[in-house]
């Protein structure tokens, strides 16, 4: 009943093996089979590269050093997969299942077509029976996990289609039939090495009392080239499903953005281009296109997308989605239209070019116009697929070709475009706020040279009511450590950033040009501002167009100068934030886009002793006050506001201060507490203010 | 067809109060920070114009004219990139004066000049007035110096029957008329006559395209006579109005006693006011 085989004391284990093939005829007939499998694989992939290729160029495959290392970490380590739990899990599992099944597959090919006999001894025993055994349960586990949670848990990010379960269903079968037949032949042969095979062993174990050894070779050989049919059935149709992912993704992280979402828009030759924006899959560039290829269906980027959090239509996952289907469906007529040129127009049938925006698809303008540029899908993100940007291109073609935007968006840009800021209807000038502070401006100053910094206002913090306080607590800060500091007062324009994000690329361009040439006739080499988003196109931008600084988030600046000790003689400790819980929102722009989540937790830290509580979704995985990319101009329909979301979880942590650190967030968090607060006390203050209380003197306000 | 709108540069309306500045000598708003932008009913004006064009589906010419600084090139660019075919400037040089019987003279003699060249213009529209001085009569006196009939608040204008159906605000509702050309209307706003934002490409090739510049020599217009000699009104004083509050509190060691004092003061006031 009991068989017991590696461990009979006269047995050699380096003598140890296996016949390959034992029991199956015609072995032939597998490599006359294996060659339309790898035919129809490699012409689906080339398929895939031809469409890929058809794309605008991009460089992708420079700094060869830091892409090995993200490929090693996210691609083979799985970095970003594992982030989820449950799916980090079953994914982990199956893919090393697959990785220590393929290898296995290959030591079978060495043994058997080389005159490298490799499949013996103490290797065969603990590779080639123990480990694969456990990794092919472990394919099998994982697949079944998978499986509960697409057919029993169904949870909302994942795509519904027969594909996808037709991938577990295969997979299993794929796992249990090796199962199988490395069962009924341990059982026919009496393999003594059979308990270093416990799944193939437990098989046979369980055959043993049930069937006749003809039986088990019958089922053997069937099960056997059933398996191989399956197999290499699977191969052949990876190219054609979201299998593909297998070799697309690691490709997709070998090539992905290393710039930080801050820096991932394009620019455009305004003298050159043909078209602005894309409204055509051939526009893109050929990471774009294996961008949509790449996806995974695993719906990550919708979880975290804001907009969609609070209902609204907009969907990256669906988005990327879409534009695949669509790039595979324009095939060829995609091919001859889009071929790099950019040229869409033309006699060559170019009518049929199908838009990429359709009010019927997750591509419509609504949709577009509901991101917030927060680029939480990006992070979220397993295989760095760059939805955001895809979305700007979009807005692009709408605003730049079409004109055709949500209201608010028009009149914030007609204000930028009149008054060089996007606040239409303020009562404030750009100075108003320095009022009793005798504040340098650059345009007044005999010498601007004098001022070591630019203190970059921003137009949210000069011209909206609400923010005032901030920059004029950050300018006291600066003063009170003596720092030498100027601001631009009326020659400050807009950076530009809003326009970009709506879409509005060219208007974007002439504010940067303007505004790097009035930096650069005041000599101005090192930039403070309380604005992430001015931070972001300083810091990522403007460069492209001539003007590098050294930049600084207000929270980074204040945050070296309470280290150098600028401070002291003010202690903290004793001031009047003592009793209170603090909790911080990561500006998208600061945090994800920037990587900055460590300045204002550490001047928070230090700003009397307050208890500082995090939010559930925090540092990368913070949530968009729902300001950006030109929402905060927009009105939303009062149910789908992401502002109310946010501070929902923000009160929810029973912090009685809301810290921030941009003045978007600052007044969409300010609204969005005062609905969510009820009857408690809850503020929204910016870090510098709640610093000025700590440290300043004389007109601090009581919290 | 042949549509001409008239536009005003002036100094932004939306500038922030501290920041409007006045010169009390030359009795006119100061330029301070303010940003100059096209008065907004020439701007509706321009949009109703072009909403014409597209709903006539065809041969409309729109051309945009404008009397004033060399500034006010922008504000022509700038309808040029909402797609109006030529543009027109006729240069101020310095001179201020703001009254509408001058510049219906100036304009006249700029459309006269290029009906000239360019054949006779259907229809002439003039925005209802501007936001910086708010007279609100160049239109009229437009169309007088040109001896065209005209139609105050209108805020449309479609192709009808052999001519224009024109929709004009009134009093007590909205009047639908129809009107042959030749014929001059001044511009109101409605929620559909919002100026477009022109699209990027249209913007960058708005700076190609030729303006045209006339100064008023060209028109044989005499400056000075232009500065003096049409006015119809004088500007005496022009001030900022100031705010003042007072605050007084009503005294008393019980409510009634503070409501009987307020009411006292209340009563006081109003009789000091008279
Ligand atoms: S950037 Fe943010 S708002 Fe836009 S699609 Fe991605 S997650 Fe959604
Ligand atoms: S784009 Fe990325 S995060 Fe979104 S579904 Fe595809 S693989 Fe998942």
């Amino acid at each position: 009943m009991f068989r017991v085989g590696g461990t009979v004391p006269f047995m050699d284990p380096t003598q140890a093996t296996r016949e390959v093939f034992w029991n199956i005829e015609y072995t032939w007939l597998v490599y006359v089979l294996m060659v339309p499998t790898l035919a129809v694989f490699g012409w689906g992939f080339w398929l895939k590269i031809r469409r890929w290729r058809a794309g605008q160029p991009a460089i992708r495959f420079d700094r060869p050093a830091e892409r090995l290392q993200l490929f090693l970490r996210n691609a083979v380590g799985q970095g970003r997969t594992i982030r989820s739990r449950y799916a980090g899990v079953f994914h982990t599992l199956v893919y090393t299942g697959f990785i220590v099944l393929f290898l296995a597959t290959t030591v079978v090919a060495i043994h058997h077509d080389t005159p490298l006999h490799i499949m013996k001894g103490h290797f065969y025993l603990i590779f080639q029976s123990l480990i694969v055994d456990v990794f092919g349960l472990f394919v099998l586990v994982g697949v079944a996990l998978a499986a509960i949670r697409r057919w029993i848990s169904k949870p909302n990010l994942l795509v519904y289609t027969d594909e996808a379960s037709w991938i577990l269903v295969t997979i299993f079968v794929m796992a249990l039939t090796g199962f199988m037949v490395e069962g009924w032949r341990i059982a026919v042969t009496d393999d003594p090495w059979a308990a270093w095979s416990p799944i193939g062993n437990l098989f046979a174990l369980a055959s043993d009392p049930l069937m006749s050894d003809a039986a088990m070779q019958t089922g053997h050989v069937v099960i056997w080239w059933f398996h191989l049919v399956v197999a290499f059935g699977f191969i052949a149709w990876v190219p054609f499903s979201k299998m593909s992912h297998v070799f697309t993704a690691p490709l997709n992280i070998f090539t992905a953005n290393l710039d930080g979402y801050g820096g991932s828009l394009k620019t455009i030759d305004f003298e050159t281009a043909e078209r602005f924006g894309i409204n055509h899959l051939g526009d893109f560039t050929w990471k774009d296109l294996l961008d949509f290829d790449a996806c995974t269906e695993c719906g990550r980027c919708t979880d975290v997308c804001p907009a969609n959090t609070v209902g609204k239509s907009l969907s990256p996952r669906d988005i990327i989605l879409d534009l695949q289907g669509l790039m595979h469906r324009q095939g060829d007529q995609f091919l001859l239209n889009g071929n790099g040129n950019g040229n869409g127009s033309g006699a060559n049938g170019s009518d049929e070019l199908l838009p990429i925006i359709d009010q019927k698809t997750a591509v419509s303008p609504e949709a577009l116009f509901a991101c917030t540029t927060c680029a939480a899908c990006m992070e979220a993100c397993p295989v760095h697929i760059e939805q955001m940007p895809k979305i700007i291109d979009a807005r692009r073609y709408l605003v730049m070709e079409e004109a055709d935007f949500p209201e608010g968006m028009m009149d914030m840009m007609n204000s930028l475009e009149s008054r060089q800021h996007p606040f239409a209807g303020t009562q404030f000038s750009r100075v108003d706020w320095t009022e009793g502070l005798d504040i340098d401006v650059m345009a007044e100053m005999d010498d601007p040279h004098e001022a070591e910094v630019l203190m970059w206002v921003g137009c949210g913090g000069a011209l909206v009511e609400r923010n005032r306080n901030t920059v004029r607590a950050t300018a006291k800060l600066l003063k009170k450590a003596g720092v030498k500091f100027a601001i631009l007062g009326r020659e400050e324009s807009c950076t530009g950033d809003p326009a970009r994000r709506v879409g509005n690329e060219f208007l974007f361009e002439m504010l940067a040009k303007g505004n790097v040439e009035t930096m650069q006739r005041y000599g101005v080499r090192k930039v403070v501002t309380s604005c992430p988003h001015c931070f972001n196109s300083f810091r990522n931008e403007y460069p492209q167009f001539g003007g590098s600084y050294e930049v600084y988030h207000h929270t980074q600046f204040l945050d070296q100068l309470l280290e150098s000790g600028r401070f002291d003689g003010h202690d903290a400790a004793g001031s009047s934030n003592g009793s209170s819980t603090i909790t911080f929102h990561d500006p998208c722009y600061l945090g994800r886009h920037n990587g900055e989540y460590e300045a204002p937790r550490n001047l928070l830290a230090k700003v009397g002793g307050a208890r500082q509580v995090e939010m559930q979704r925090s540092r990368n995985t913070s949530f968009c006050c729902g300001g950006g990319g030109g929402m905060a101009f927009v009105d939303e329909p009062p149910d789908q506001r992401v502002n109310q979301e946010r501070a929902q979880e923000a009160v929810d942590t029973g912090a009685d201060v809301v810290a921030v650190g941009c003045p978007f967030c600052a007044t969409m968090l300010d609204d969005g507490v005062n609905a969510r607060r009820g009857d408690r006390d809850v503020r929204v203050r910016d870090v510098a203010e709640l610093l000025w209380d700590a440290v300043g003197e004389s007109d601090q306000a009581a919290p | 067809m042949k549509l001409l709108v008239c536009l005003k540069q002036i100094l932004d309306p939306d500038v922030p109060a501290r920041d409007f500045q006045i010169d009390p000598a030359a009795k006119a708003a100061r330029r301070g920070g303010a940003n100059l932008v096209t008065n907004i009913f020439c701007e509706n004006a321009v949009e109703t114009a072009l909403q014409f064009r597209e709903a006539a589906g065809g041969d409309v010419k729109i051309t945009a004219l404008c009397y004033g600084e060399s500034s006010a090139e922008d504000c022509l660019r700038k309808a040029m990139a909402m797609t109006v075919d030529e543009a027109c400037l006729v240069e101020r040089n310095g001179n201020t004066n703001p009254e509408a019987a001058a510049v219906g003279r100036v304009l006249a003699a700029a459309i006269r000049r290029l009906e000239q060249d360019g054949g006779p213009f259907d229809a002439v529209l003039v925005g209802r007035e501007s936001g910086d001085w708010g007279v609100g009569q160049t239109g009229g006196l437009l169309a007088e110096e040109l001896g065209r009939p005209a139609l105050g608040f209108v805020e449309s204008l479609q192709p009808g029957n052999g001519g224009v159906t024109l929709r004009r605000q009134t009093d007590v509702g909205i009047e639908v008329a129809e009107a042959e050309a030749p014929f001059l209307v001044t511009i109101t706003n409605n929620e559909d006559n919002v100026p477009r934002i022109p699209k990027t490409r249209d913007v960058m090739m708005s700076y190609r395209k030729p303006l045209q510049k006339l100064s008023l020599a060209d028109l044989e217009l005499d400056s000075e006579e232009i500065r003096d000699g049409s006015s119809i009104f004088e500007v005496e004083e022009i001030f900022i109005p100031t705010d003042e509050v007072e605050c007084e509190l009503a005294e008393g060691d019980t409510l009634e006693e503070r409501v009987d004092q307020l009411a006292k003061r209340i009563h006081e006031v109003v009789a000091s006011i008279g």
